[in-house]
């Protein structure tokens, strides 16, 4: 048994952690963006994400055939931990969910087009799974794609394409066999964000970024553009989610906000009176601390348990998820409380505390409960693969 | 990182958990609730030929010298299988004041007697309308040539019907200090009352006792600093005790969710009730690396001032409101004797209040984050 970091780890967490604080970058590294700076696309950001290229930390665990380091992947899961504690944008979904699938069953020409661009950071995608119809149940999408002479023709709508206004490539899934079972009629589809027919509509959320519908008029898309086997494409989606354990979902933004809320209520007063010595608050400081601790111990745990390799931790990830974005949100709701009133003012005024942080916070968290398979979608899984229990749904 | 266990670590765990199911069964642990010994003579004998009554003595007396993350192993087990032993009171607190603070006469003469099973050692600390706090020890220790008397009432005294000496807290002109007593001294009346846990809980009455000087543990007025290092390390092993007793408890509703049939569907097919034992699990097993990490910081050397009041209270929360939505799962049954929900049930509610409670644990926690 062992919680410190191996040697080699930790020269490597110092190296990235004396990088960062080396090249801040107050546009870039925005903690008032909650964990969401890789959505903000600002030239400063781009270039960030090309100075992390240059560093060789975009794709580490790639083999080294198509220039990675065959790396285990417990180094993008420190590289990611420090991106987010400083609020820097993480390395995302190119050189996770694309890359690694392409790597696996992409042709050899899509691999040629783009893992080049995905390590240097010259391309930006977005992901569209989601529907008006498939959420949760993502097996059930149902944009149309129709075989034509040379490919394929995509008709219909996808919901929630978070960076769709600003990729350069679309990474879709769509339904190319309509007559076979839910999960094997889909495929997986590369489209350049500009094509003709497609249609971006922004949906403003209460965070701080905006999502997407995005809608499909007979859009075409060549056969070399069919990622992998077709009817394959939902086992992708899946094996992709499992292949990115490591960075999934980062837990320095809520140790972050804890600190945060220690450091202010140390200082804080009301009444005249220092606010921590107020047994409510105490109280509540005590117990966000200690589900901060289990967090963390959650987080090791599924860390270690994808370390050892072979299957992967899909009940560790669940349970990790699943207590981490509920503490999350209590986190903000709580700092809430102890701010009392002052609670209300909007984020990003003098007059807030914190410049209003843990308003802003209150209302970025709150789909973390949601996206990337919520909280009672793990508890399914938990159910039913970590207990044994029949299937409930 | 990396959250295996060591081989040898994992034939404790295999060895404690075969000893247990054998001289641990619910039957005996059913045997021995309100029994005002409290415990079987040869669950007490196994465990003490096993090494498992001394593991945390050290070697050079007569103990296994295991660490504190060896010994989270064991309380797990003792967790799971409810096992009714002096073990905490004897062979962590009383064993852990000697090692913190006894002179070489008394370690000498106790530490071998306690590693063997042969003397049982408890303190007598908490007392009526008093806290957990040093204010809340209010015995009186009063030098009278070279002798000490003290006076006082304790409660929650566990196991006193069958121990050797009592470690009683009573403050002396320095502060508190901690003695050796033996219960059958005159001026002390044992009184067996009884529990939630149905665990042994003795009232001890001193009466003018006289104990010599050198019956005193430590240097005057080390008393209390001795006792919250001691029980610092030993709160780990009762949040390691919690999880036992929570995964054991889900462990058999588990099964019974799979089993019994309402509405044409086993129970556990109602995600109402399958999201309760996701939550439950989800508690237990971050609750248990948690734990784990409290016990390697210890036997690492390092501070415990913050995880060990964090383990204690969230896996004691854990196991109290695991047992919570058992009962609930299990329906009327679990109200009833027969079935062993409510052994959990009455166990979590007890351990959680004990050894220090959800508040007082609060407050170390928070006087760690914010008064630092
Ligand atoms: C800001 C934002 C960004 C997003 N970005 C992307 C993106 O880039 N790409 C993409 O593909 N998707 C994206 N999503 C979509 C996201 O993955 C979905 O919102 C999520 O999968 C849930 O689907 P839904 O919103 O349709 O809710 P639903 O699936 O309708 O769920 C509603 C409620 O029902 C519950 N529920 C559903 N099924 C069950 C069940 N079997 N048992 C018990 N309860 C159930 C859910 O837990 C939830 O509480 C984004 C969403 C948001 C809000």
């Amino acid at each position: 048994m062992d919680f410190d970091l191996s040697p080699e780890e930790q020269k490597f967490s110092d190296e990235v952690e004396q990088w960062l604080v080396e090249h801040h970058d107050p546009v870039v590294m925005d903690h008032h963006r909650e964990n969401f700076s890789q959505l903000s696309d600002t030239p400063e950001r781009r270039a960030f994400m090309k100075k992390l290229a240059d560093k060789g930390w975009l794709g580490m665990s790639w083999p080294k055939e198509y220039g990675g380091q065959e790396i285990e992947g417990v180094y993008e899961f420190i590289l990611n931990e420090a991106l987010s504690k400083h609020a820097a944008p993480q390395i995302g979904k190119g050189v996770g969910i694309i890359g690694k699938t392409l790597i696996r069953h992409g042709s050899d020409k899509l691999k040629q087009e783009f893992l080049p661009k995905i390590l240097t950071a010259d391309v930006e995608f977005a992901v569209g799974y989601s529907e008006p119809q498939a959420g949760s149940d993502a097996a059930n999408m149902q944009l149309k794609a129709e075989k034509v002479e040379g490919g394929w023709k995509l008709n219909g709508q996808k919901m929630w394409t978070t960076s769709a206004h600003f990729a350069d490539w679309y990474w879709v899934g769509a339904r190319t066999d309509p007559d076979k079972k839910k999960h094997d009629g889909l495929s997986l589809f590369l489209i350049p964000m500009d094509h003709p027919g497609l249609e971006v509509q922004s949906l403003p959320t209460i965070g701080k970024d905006t999502t997407n519908q995005v809608f499909f008029e007979d859009v075409f898309v060549p056969d070399d553009y069919l990622v992998g086997e077709r009817g394959r494409g939902f086992h992708m989606i899946s094996e992709a989610l499992d292949l990115e354990r490591f960075t999934m979902f980062t837990l320095s933004p809520i140790t972050n906000r804890t600190d945060l809320l220690v450091d202010w209520v140390k200082q804080a007063k009301r009444d005249g009176k220092p606010l921590k010595d107020d047994p409510q608050t105490r109280k509540t400081i005590a117990n966000i601390a200690t589900d901060t601790a289990v967090a963390k111990a959650l987080s090791t745990r599924f860390i270690c348990a994808a370390m050892k390799g072979g299957k992967p931790p899909t009940i560790q990830s669940s349970q990790y998820k699943l207590f981490t974005t509920t503490l999350s949100q209590r986190v903000c709701d709580e700092a809430l409380d102890i701010s009392s009133a002052a609670g209300t003012i909007r984020e990003g005024q003098e007059l807030a505390p914190l410049l209003g942080r843990f308003e802003g916070a209150y209302r970025a968290t709150m789909n973390e409960t949601v996206g990337g398979g919520a909280s009672e979608i793990q508890k399914n899984i938990i159910a039913r693969r970590h207990l044994g229990l029949p299937k409930n749904f | 990182m990396d959250l295996e266990f060591s081989e040898e670590q994992e034939a404790i765990r295999d060895m404690t958990r075969a000893l247990l199911e054998e001289h641990s069964s619910v039957e005996i642990v059913r045997q021995m609730e309100d029994d005002p010994k409290g415990y079987p003579d040869a669950l007490w004998k196994q465990m003490a030929e096993s090494g498992l009554v001394g593991a945390l003595v050290p070697e050079s007396y007569g103990g296994g010298g295991l660490t504190l993350l060896d010994a989270a192993l064991i309380y797990e087990e003792i967790g799971r299988a409810m096992a009714p032993v002096p073990h905490f009171v004897s062979g962590v607190i009383s064993a852990g004041l000697l090692l913190e603070a006894g002179s070489e006469a008394q370690k000498d003469e106790w530490l071998p007697k306690i590693a063997s099973g042969d003397a049982i050692l408890t303190p007598a600390w908490l007392e009526p309308e008093r806290g957990y706090g040093e204010e809340g020890v209010q015995a009186t220790a009063t030098a009278d040539g070279g002798e000490v008397v003290l006076s006082g009432t304790k409660l929650h005294v566990n196991y006193a019907g069958a121990a050797d000496r009592l470690i009683v807290l009573a403050r002396g002109d320095a502060g508190v200090d901690l003695f050796l007593v033996d219960p059958s001294s005159s001026g002390v009346t044992l009184t067996h009352y009884l529990s939630q846990s149905a665990e042994p809980h003795y009232k001890v009455e001193l009466d003018g006792v006289r104990v010599p000087a050198d019956a005193r543990i430590g240097g005057a007025g080390t008393g209390w600093a001795s006792y919250g290092t001691v029980l610092h390390q030993g709160i780990i092993l009762l949040a390691a005790q919690a999880i036992g007793g929570a995964a054991r408890c889900l462990e058999e509703t588990v099964d019974y969710a799979n089993t019994r049939v309402q509405f044409d569907k086993p129970l556990g097919a109602f995600q109402a009730l399958a999201h309760y034992m996701a939550d439950a699990s989800t508690r237990i097993d971050g609750g248990r690396v948690l734990v784990h990490e409290a016990a390697w910081n210890a036997a690492q050397g390092r501070s415990i001032a913050r995880f060990a009041p964090m383990a204690k209270l969230f896996c004691c929360t854990a196991y109290q409101e695991t047992t919570r939505a058992c009962a609930q799962i299990w329906g009327g049954v679990a109200f009833t004797i027969e079935y062993d929900t409510q052994m959990f049930f009455r166990r979590a509610k007890e351990l959680q209040l004990s050894w220090w409670d959800v508040p007082y644990l609060e407050e170390l926690v928070a006087k760690d984050v914010l008064d630092g």
